[in-house]
């Protein structure tokens, strides 16, 4: 079973590629492998029919108990049939349908092969979460078909109506799906139906999959999306819109049916709504002048019968329901593939415009014609006979059933007068209307619909031979009397006499219709009471303007009122824990030795000189005071890895914040507005320091079960390397490093994106860049501070802090000369690539040297400690920070060109190829191994070198290296060079008139 | 661009400027580097040292190294011990100024015009200058080879004199240890 879908995905990957290869021809190809499913669900039907329903299940996610289970039993063969046979058809039509030149055409010819698949594994589910997961599939593939045309405004609302609509009804299932599995205790469809389990929460939790059920079926009150869908080109409306998609709701209601029928939740809300739709959709399709919109509408209203059918409850009328199923399949498609035709042939849907079309057109009228009678319910046509055994199943009943039959029978009524009126209205001969001129017609264009309307005749003659198989479902519900089955001809009957008494009120229909059509309509349709459509655009407007509300209630972007909910809840959530967790067992210890008394004074200290100093820069030069003393801290307790990440994390953050207060004011200004607020912001800062200092306290002594850390100590052994802190990363728990990375690659994209304007990977600043002659970080007498008067050729000993700083007039202004400046002294000395491109006074012939010097051999240091990492301290994640560092110093020394030099690659691709190299690690372990991302160790022995010890972990950290490399490289690129390049912009960019007072801040 | 290609053309263009041929001095470094952290020598370490070394100077090329001058053992070891001796008697003069709560130390900034027209040479001195503590080099002008130091504990221009003298013959010692001969001899015709 899963090979079916395996071949529907693989079609779909290879299916815009051969588009583009064959062009039109390739739908053709294409619809051989649903044809595929076809032959082999006939090769399946016996089995089936005998009553051997074939099952496959494979474990997927067993600790949530979800399966791949896939079971072929009667209505799942009967659905493939319907989805397979139908979809075979429209692709194979598609080839015909389209024009060469259509746009898309690769991606929409791999969306609906998608859609085919989709929609077997859907009808083959097994599992109630497997099922969900086909749903929201064909829910998401039908977005992208109903939009197929995205440049038409009407296209792309009525597929995110559609999506809207079917995903809220998704999600409902869902929750009702882990209601009812959790109370049956297995997600198992076939155990559900055998076994199905009662009490309130089942019927909710049924409530809840009829919503699902209900919204994909088009039922009131979701009707609305379907006729709004009819803008998605024609085969697809043929398809998802009669014979595929809307029916998974139908399906499902036939599946859960023979469990859950007898709710009283169940059988009212199937009822009421069914039969509403029912009338609605008809009456709705009687006035229509669009025929596509006429058979959208006569599709909702069948949707509605159709549920009736398959959810009333007893076997007869279940059975009649399967029957109609396959009829109105069908029917409907081919009715819809004829308005294709028409639609492409003539030009027009309007059957106020459309006529003379059965002369020119005859076989297609006849082919039309076939359908149409199916669907009014002509006897000898498939649609006849399961609408006579509804009646007769009907019939027998109490009187709910009776009072349904008389809905029923009016709705059928009204199917019949509407399948006239499609049918006169697209070949009739109208009086007064100009003939329409159309093309000549081709045989294979109308050969899919001809094969469908002739199988409607077909099957009407010879339905009892699906009858066993049908039958084998409808018998899942427990019947006393004797079974009726589906025949051609039940031979006379009171069912006959309402068949003919449908068909004559149909009549009568049409004739009052064609009374009334005389008269002078309104130019206005008359505004309905209720009308579904206005009241989702208002729930949808309201939802709309409720999360705005919402967002501008709870993100008030004051970094302050963040920071104290997150305390407050933090604090208020720990209190509850440490009051529950008395009495505390806490054990004071001093020390162990006392360097980490000094260096715990040095760590306070810090904190305490943080919080009292008032600029930006000596902030944060005393938070990395702290940051340095925990990492020497951690050093001091033996965690030499966790020391060295803690350190070079600690420089390049330093480095990272220097760089961004270049766009901040020098000091903190106005961050607090009044002394009472400020007394606020103490306290709560003082207790969660305090709550803090005290949970640590009580975790400390509060433990019961025995260290893990032993245990990982014997598992890293396993594992093959004696650094406990690396291998628990890339081996024992790689799965959290994978995540991490990710979200690493998330926040560094989230900040470049931030910043860049610009697409990233074209903003690299290179030597050749026409731009790279202007001088970088050239000081603007205006703002660097070196007062009135200054020639501009002056420095400060601080680099890269400029802009803002307040002038003091004497201090340190050391006039400089353009020492291999971008003038006469070229040809000095060179030790960086891109040094000459900086302002002159912003050059350092001490870091240039120094940089030269240790850049390669930093470079070295890195790889050594990826290496080295798993057995000794280091890793991927601290040599990616290293050889971060050689990049950052190639930048500090010589400015953004240099770092372009440097590293001439994109940062997204070398986070790409560090995160591709960590999954596909991950994968090979899945593929090598038993479970994904488990290690394997490889050996070999090479002559006079000695063991190469190679592991499988291993190249995960260097996935993990190329990650933290390439962040490193996107956050200087978007903090560093970005930034210079706009300030370098304003600069040039700034007009002269405007005049700033010396020493005036930013 | 493909990154592989980028790289090609890289390699190219090195081989273009005539600096094609790895400098043995930095390999050789690169490789000592390598044993150095793995702590032991085995030919395996001694290759894949080899390889990590080429690989990281091929795919990060940077100007060549023109080192001129070589290393005199005696006079290094001059330099060497007179080094020593002024890290400690400055610590010892800095520790003392910390302690002493009286007044405030006073400070100042001097420029110390040197001899050697190296850029490495210059940057080396400025180095070993600021970290005698006490001394720091707050900015170098290449051109005319100064450097400018920030001094603490300074009181009279008596004191600043004796600061920038032994600046400088900080650098005479370096030259003699390991200048080069130009160097060397401008050292020699200074007065």
């Amino acid at each position: 079973m899963i090979g079916v879908l395996v071949a529907h995905a693989l079609a779909a990957l290879i299916a815009p590629w051969l588009v583009g290869r064959i062009g039109l021809k390739a739908f053709p190809v294409l619809a051989l492998v649903p044809a595929g499913a076809v032959v082999w669900a006939a090769a399946n039907t016996s089995d089936v029919t005998a009553g051997r329903a074939s099952e496959s299940v494979h474990q997927w996610v067993p600790s949530l108990g979800m399966e791949l289970a896939f079971r072929l039993d009667p209505l799942s063969l009967l659905m493939t049939f319907v989805a397979a046979g139908v979809g075979s058809l429209v692709l194979a039509y598609c080839g015909r349908y389209f024009a060469a030149d259509e746009q898309g055409l690769g991606r929409f010819a791999a969306v609906l092969v998608a859609f085919a698949g989709a929609m077997i594994g859907l009808v083959l589910s097994d599992d109630l979460l497997l099922l969900y997961v086909f749903w929201e599939l064909t829910t998401v593939l039908s977005f992208l078909l109903v939009g197929h045309n995205a440049d038409r405004q009407g296209a792309r609302r009525a597929a995110m109506d559609a999506l809207i609509v079917t995903t809220f009804g998704g999600l409902a299932m869902l929750v009702g799906a882990v209601i009812v599995g959790e109370a049956a205790g297995t997600y198992r469809i076939s155990e559900i139906v055998a076994n199905p389990p009662g009490g309130t929460t089942v019927s909710i939790g049924v409530a809840l999959l009829l919503v699902g059920a209900l919204s994909k079926s088009a039922l009131v009150p979701f009707h609305f999306w379907l006729p709004g869908a009819m803008a998605a080109p024609t085969p697809v409306s043929a398809y998802l819109h009669a014979a595929a998609m809307v029916k998974a709701g139908v399906f499902l209601v036939a599946r859960l049916a023979p469990a859950f029928a007898d709710l009283d939740v169940w059988r009212w809300s199937i009822l009421v709504l069914g039969l509403t739709t029912l009338l609605l959709g008809a009456l709705r399709a009687l006035r229509q002048h669009d025929l596509k919109l006429l058979l959208a509408y006569g599709t909702v209203s069948q949707l509605g019968l159709l549920t009736v059918l398959v959810g009333q409850g007893s076997r007869d009328v279940l059975l009649a329901g399967l029957g109609l199923l396959l009829a109105h399949a069908l029917y409907k498609s081919a009715l819809f593939l004829t308005v294709g035709i028409i639609d492409h042939d003539t030009g027009t849907r309007d059957l106020r415009v459309l006529s003379g079309l059965g002369r020119t057109r005859r076989r297609l009228a006849v082919i039309a014609g076939l359908a149409a009678a199916s669907m009014a319910g002509i006897p000898l046509f498939a649609g006849f006979a399961a609408k006579e055994t509804a009646f007769d199943a009907l019939l027998h009943g109490d009187t709910v059933d009776v009072l349904t039959l008389v809905v029923v029978l009016v709705g059928v009524a009204l199917t019949a007068a509407y399948a006239w009126r499609f049918w006169w209205g697209a070949f009739a001969t109208k009086d007064d209307v100009p003939d329409r001129r159309c093309t000549a017609p081709r045989t294979s264009f109308e050969l899919a619909p001809a094969l469908l309307a002739g199988g409607g005749l077909v099957l009407g003659v010879g339905f009892s031979a699906v009858d066993a198989l049908l039958s084998r479902h409808a018998d899942l519900i427990p019947s006393d009397e004797k079974p009726l089955h589906l025949a051609g001809w039940h031979g006379v009957g009171p069912a006959l006499g309402l068949s003919v008494l449908a068909l004559a009120l149909g009549a009568v229909v049409v004739l009052v219709q064609r009374r009334l059509a005389g008269r002078p309509v309104p130019a206005e349709a008359p505004r309905r009471l209720v009308d579904a459509r206005v009241a989702y655009v208002l729930l949808v407007r309201g939802t709309e303007r409720l999360s705005v509300a919402a967002a501008r209630a709870t993100q008030s972007g004051s970094l302050p009122v963040y920071l104290m909910t997150i305390l407050a809840v933090f604090g208020a959530a720990m209190t509850t824990a440490l009051i529950t967790g008395l009495p505390w067992n806490v054990e004071l210890r001093t020390w162990d030795e006392p360097a980490q008394g000094a260096v715990g004074l040095l760590v306070v200290a810090g904190t305490i000189l943080t919080l009292r100093a008032r600029r930006r820069l000596k902030a944060v030069v005393l938070s990395g005071v702290v940051g340095y003393g925990v990492a020497t801290l951690f050093a001091l307790q033996g965690a030499p890895d966790l020391a060295l990440t803690q350190f070079l994390v600690e420089t390049v953050t330093l480095v990272v914040v220097v760089l961004v207060l270049r766009r901040l004011p020098s000091h903190f200004t106005g961050t607090v507005s009044s002394k009472r607020r400020r007394r606020v912001h103490i306290l709560i800062g003082v207790a969660a320091g305090a709550l803090m200092t005290m949970l640590t306290l009580v975790a400390a002594g509060a433990r019961e079960a025995a260290p893990v850390s032993e245990l990982f100590a014997s598992a890293s052994k396993l594992a093959g390397g004696n650094n406990i802190v690396n291998v628990t990363l890339v081996d024992l728990r790689a799965w959290d490093t994978m995540g991490e990375i990710a979200v690493l690659v998330v926040a560094a994209t989230g900040v470049t994106s931030l910043l860049f304007l610009r697409r990233r990977s074209r903003a690299m600043p290179r030597l050749s860049d026409p731009a790279a002659d202007s001088p970088v970080w050239a000081t603007d007498p205006a703002t660097s501070g070196s007062g009135p008067g200054a020639d501009g050729r002056t420095g400060s000993a601080g680099r890269a802090t400029q802009g803002g700083s307040a002038p003091v007039p004497g201090l340190l202004t050391v006039v400089q000369h353009a020492a291999g400046g971008s003038g006469t002294a070229k040809s000095a000395e060179r030790w960086l690539v891109a040094e000459n491109t900086l302002a002159p006074e912003r050059r350092s012939i001490l870091l240039e040297v120094v940089v030269r010097l240790i850049f390669h051999t930093v470079l070295v240091l890195s790889v050594y400690l990826l290496w080295a990492g798993h057995d000794l301290p280091g890793g991927g994640f601290a040599g990616g920070i290293v050889a971060g560092l050689a990049f950052t110093i190639r930048y500090l020394a010589g400015g953004r060109y240099e770092l372009g030099e440097a590293a001439p690659v994109g940062a997204g691709l070398v986070i790409g190829l560090g995160l591709v190299i960590a999954v596909g690690t991950g994968l090979a372990g899945a593929i090598l191994g038993d479970a994904v991302l488990q290690g394997g160790a490889w050996k070999p022995d090479i002559p006079l070198l000695g063991t190469l010890k190679l592991y499988s972990s291993t190249l995960f950290d260097i996935g993990v290296y190329l990650v933290v490399v390439g962040v490193v490289l996107d956050v200087l690129r978007s903090f560093g060079s970005e930034i210079d390049r706009q300030i370098d912009e304003e600069r040039h960019g700034r007009t002269p008139t405007v005049e700033r007072a010396p020493g005036s801040t930013r | 661009m493909s990154p592989v290609r980028n790289i090609g053309r890289r390699l190219a263009r090195r081989r273009a400027s005539g600096s094609g041929i790895l400098q043995p001095l930095a390999v050789g470094w690169l490789v000592v580097l390598w044993i150095l952290l793995w702590g032991r020598v085995t030919p395996g370490l001694l290759v894949t040292g080899l390889l990590v070394a080429v690989i990281a100077i091929a795919l990060f090329p940077l100007p060549r190294l023109d080192v001129e001058g070589r290393v005199r053992p005696l006079p290094a070891l001059l330099f060497g011990v007179r080094f020593a001796w002024d890290v400690v008697r400055a610590s010892v003069e800095v520790a003392t100024l910390a302690f002493r709560r009286d007044q405030e130390a006073p400070t100042a900034v001097i420029g110390v015009p040197l001899v050697t027209r190296s850029d490495l040479m210059l940057t080396l001195v400025s180095e070993v200058l600021s970290l005698v503590p006490g001394s720091l080099v707050v900015e170098i002008d290449r051109h005319d080879a100064i450097v400018y130091l920030h001094l603490i504990g300074v009181r009279d221009r008596e004191q600043v004199e004796r600061e920038r003298r032994r600046a400088r013959e900080t650098e005479a010692r370096m030259i003699r240890a390991f200048g080069s001969p130009t160097d060397r001899r401008a050292l020699e015709a200074r007065p």
